[in-house]
């Protein structure tokens, strides 16, 4: 009998074989079971004051002790203000800006350097964007990176093909180049879906939801990974604080349905 | 021999990771506050997480002034403060818990407390005590939140004791205790 060839046309990765990308928040890693997989494309989202820019910096943080190149491109708020808010961190080095290994680049400058002024971006600024930043993720190596937030993007590209099609072509850039990324995205606390438009959620490869849980009169930072592509994950609801050591995790109590 | 120096006796030989009820009446309060923090923390040299809910941290950290108990080791996690509306002080030995129906961010403290003190030493939680928990919370959550924090100090081969006032205790939580506890110890004056 002849021998069968293999189909060339895709090869499916060995079991288990999926690398993972440490969000280095102990118990973050623990409901991914060992973290992010690498090159997955995650929207963090969440209304104001759920610690979606602060979980996500911390991120980077890790990710630039662990020698890997980090980059946060801020879209609404100035570096120098985020970075203010690092400090108090008892893990962060100053020294991973100096290095070159965490770097906060500010969008509006991507956007000028292209000359992108306009209100509504085309299609073909959509694709010049995508290269600008792939190409900087090229550059300098990163393998993390942070867009905050991807709403303020989003608003400027106005109908849902446009907005899915940059998600899509991003997300697949950032893939290629094995960067594992986050995309932080804001909701108002009143929303049943996961982002702004309804669009990034069904195309990002994971969604991590951050809320306000109101019981009986108390506010409790929530916690949870609604989906994640390439891992078995926990999709519970954790209660939050955000510490001088970092974010931290238990499990929310549920009290026999109370 | 005292109260301090029974409870002392029962507890000097518990080992590591173990959970431990301690029943005892409210004239024994300060008795068993001071076999925990002075003797057993001295003895095994441990630190002491001290989740306080029955009292302010100000106020017992006032008594052990009075009794004469060192406090370098003593961290407290003080969910009593809140409940009084006493101001709270900035202190390196105390976290408030805005509330002690926000059992979530008892576990939370607890964990930066186990993070941020020096790993090489043990630990021991004390929750002073279930009874005051109580009367914020349904017996239902309560018996989870045990459950989890428990277990997650026994993980990490803590000690845990927890306190019961006789007078206010009931059958529902003696029975909760019986489930997360290893050991369940009668604090007799007449011992």
């Amino acid at each position: 009998m002849p021998e069968q060839k293999q189909s060339k046309v895709f090869s499916l990765p060995k079991k288990g074989q999926r690398n993972r990308c440490k969000t280095g928040i102990d118990t973050l890693d623990a409901i991914l079971n060992g973290g992010i997989p690498r090159g997955n494309t995650v929207l963090v989202t969440g209304s104001c004051g759920t610690g979606k820019t602060t979980t996500s910096l911390e991120f980077l943080v890790h990710g630039a002790l662990y020698g890997e190149n980090c980059l946060f491109i801020s879209v609404t708020e100035a570096s120098e203000k985020l970075l203010a808010n690092l400090i108090p961190y008892e893990f962060f080095d100053e020294s991973l800006l100096k290095r070159g290994k965490l770097i906060f680049i500010d969008m509006p400058a991507i956007y000028e350097r292209l000359g992108l002024q306009k209100s509504e971006f085309s299609f073909e600024e959509i694709d010049l964007l995508v290269n600008a930043i792939g190409d900087i993720v090229k550059e300098l190596k990163i393998k993390r990176l942070v867009i905050d937030s991807v709403t303020s993007v989003c608003f400027q590209l106005k109908t849902e093909e446009k907005i899915r099609d940059f998600i899509l072509k991003l997300g697949k850039k950032l893939s290629d180049l094995g960067c594992t990324s986050l995309l932080v995205s804001e909701i108002l606390p009143s929303d049943a879906r996961y982002s702004t438009y309804g669009v990034e959620e069904a195309i990002a490869d994971g969604i991590i939801l951050m809320g306000n849980y109101e019981r009986r009169g108390d506010l409790l930072r929530t916690l949870q990974v609604v989906k994640m592509r390439g891992t078995t994950h926990s999709r519970a609801k954790y209660v939050l604080d955000l510490t001088p050591i970092g974010v931290l995790l238990v499990p929310m109590l549920k009290g026999g349905g109370d | 021999m005292g109260v301090v120096e029974k409870v002392f006796e029962s507890l000097k030989e518990i080992p590591e990771s173990s959970v431990i009820a301690l029943e005892a009446n409210s004239d024994a309060y300060f008795d068993v506050i001071r076999a925990i923090t002075e003797k057993i923390s001295i003895y095994k040299n441990l630190d002491v997480i001290y989740i306080n809910s029955t009292l302010p941290a100000n106020s017992i950290i006032s008594v052990m002034d009075l009794l004469d108990i060192k406090r370098d080791n003593i961290y407290f996690v003080d969910c009593g403060s809140s409940v009084l509306l006493t101001q709270q002080t900035k202190n390196g030995h105390v976290l408030f818990v805005e509330s002690p129906t926000m059992l979530e961010n008892i576990m939370l403290k607890v964990e930066f407390l186990l993070r941020k003190l020096d790993r090489k030493k043990g630990k021991l939680v004390f929750l002073d005590s279930i009874n005051s928990l109580a009367i914020h919370n349904s017996l239902s959550i309560l018996s989870e939140f045990m459950h989890i924090l428990f277990n997650n100090m026994r993980s990490k081969g803590a000690y845990t004791v927890v306190l019961s006032i006789k007078e206010q205790s009931s059958d529902d939580i003696s029975r909760a205790l019986t489930m997360v506890c290893d050991e369940k110890i009668d604090v007799k004056e007449e011992w």
